[in-house]
């Protein structure tokens, strides 16, 4: 009897011990799991993942950005650098000057350098219009006048042209976007000032005749202004964005 | 041999924890707190109770789990009656926890000073 009761209080210990060691198992699993999972979480996702992936995002593209300017740069500087260079050697040979003087044209007309000389200033503002009784699509300056202008000038022998100071080559292209265009991906509002270079007597007649472009835009309610200029300066074509 | 049992429970349950791949959302991070608070105030509790020779296995087992389970439910049902239950539970754990030690350290010093009692006695003679 009292060797039963050793046995038993004996197999009862050994049984105490096998639920401590449960006890123990779990503790420890808290305990290590609760380390592992909440003491990393306070230090590397305070913030939330897409947060900081926008963050990574929008650092590469500022980065990218800033990359692009440097190289539009960078060409811009060749270029003049290559016209220069043109420069000197048509001094050199007189026989490429005529080659020499149609790259120069090419150029211009690629926009790739800046260019200076006379020209016209044409202006294109929205008309007067009392908004709550008047639609005022009917008075706002569209890309298609823009165009119009656009196409006027080159029609007639504009070398270079530019609208708000963005250099227009033969590869640009104006979009209609709202109240603003754009233009090789630039937004710009009203009023456009569009500067060409070129014979500003040839120009400005043309864009005069009567019937013609600025007849039409005068007519749709759009205050066109339109000066010849003597010295008109042009930027360098920018597409950088 | 027994006796290296719980330990090596322990040490299993360390690894386990540390290798398991297992990821919790944020949100139940609260519950997984309290267990650990729940846990250790178990612990400091059987500790308490065996220096105090009140000490008893079923209580302490089933405190052991009944408290985890119990901590982790109430802040299971604090999230969705949106009152913050679990804090209720930190407290009631931290004050027990505290009360724990203090009562181990008090049980610990006066034995302490019993002991070094009977070892002056015992060079006095």
């Amino acid at each position: 009897m009292m060797r039963m009761a050793k046995k038993m209080s004996k197999d009862k210990k050994r049984g105490n011990y096998l639920l401590y060691s449960l006890v123990f198992l779990v503790l420890g699993f808290i305990f290590a799991f609760s380390y592992r999972t909440l003491g990393k979480d306070n230090s590397e996702s305070a913030q939330s993942p897409t947060f900081q992936q926008e963050e990574q995002y929008r650092g590469e593209l500022i980065a990218q950005k800033e990359r692009n300017k440097e190289l539009a740069d960078e060409i811009q500087s060749k270029q003049v650098e290559i016209h220069k260079f043109e420069k000197s050697f048509s001094e050199n040979e007189d026989n490429h000057s005529f080659l020499v003087n149609e790259a120069k044209d090419l150029r211009l007309l690629l926009g790739v350098i800046p260019a200076a000389g006379s020209g016209v200033r044409v202006t294109l503002m929205d008309g007067d219009y009392d908004p709550v009784e008047q639609n005022p699509n009917d008075y706002i300056v569209h890309e298609s006048h823009v165009l119009r202008v656009v196409n006027e000038l080159k029609i007639s022998g504009a070398q270079g042209i530019a609208i708000n100071g963005q250099r227009i080559s033969s590869n640009s292209y104006i979009k209609c976007t709202g109240p603003v265009i754009k233009i090789d991906g630039r937004t710009f509002p009203a009023p456009f000032v569009i500067e060409a270079i070129g014979d500003s007597e040839v120009l400005s007649s043309s864009l005069n005749l009567s019937g013609g472009v600025i007849d039409g835009l005068v007519y749709e309610n759009i205050v066109v202004t339109m000066e010849p200029m003597r010295d008109i300066r042009l930027p360098a074509l920018r597409d950088e964005s | 041999m027994t006796m290296w049992l719980p330990l090596l429970g322990l040490i299993l349950g360390v690894s386990l924890g540390l290798l398991s791949d297992i990821q919790i959302p944020q949100i139940y991070s609260n519950y997984l707190s309290i267990a650990v608070l729940a846990a250790l105030d178990t612990l400091f509790g059987g500790i308490r109770a065996h220096l105090q020779q009140i000490y008893d296995d079923k209580v302490f087992i089933s405190g052991f789990f009944f408290n985890i389970a119990l901590a982790a439910g109430l802040a299971f049902l604090g999230v969705h009656l949106g009152v913050d239950l679990y804090l209720a539970a930190v407290f009631a754990f931290g004050v027990r926890l505290f009360q724990n030690i203090a009562v181990i350290r008090r049980v610990l010093l006066s034995k302490w000073s019993e002991r070094s009692k009977v070892s002056e006695t015992k060079v006095q003679e």
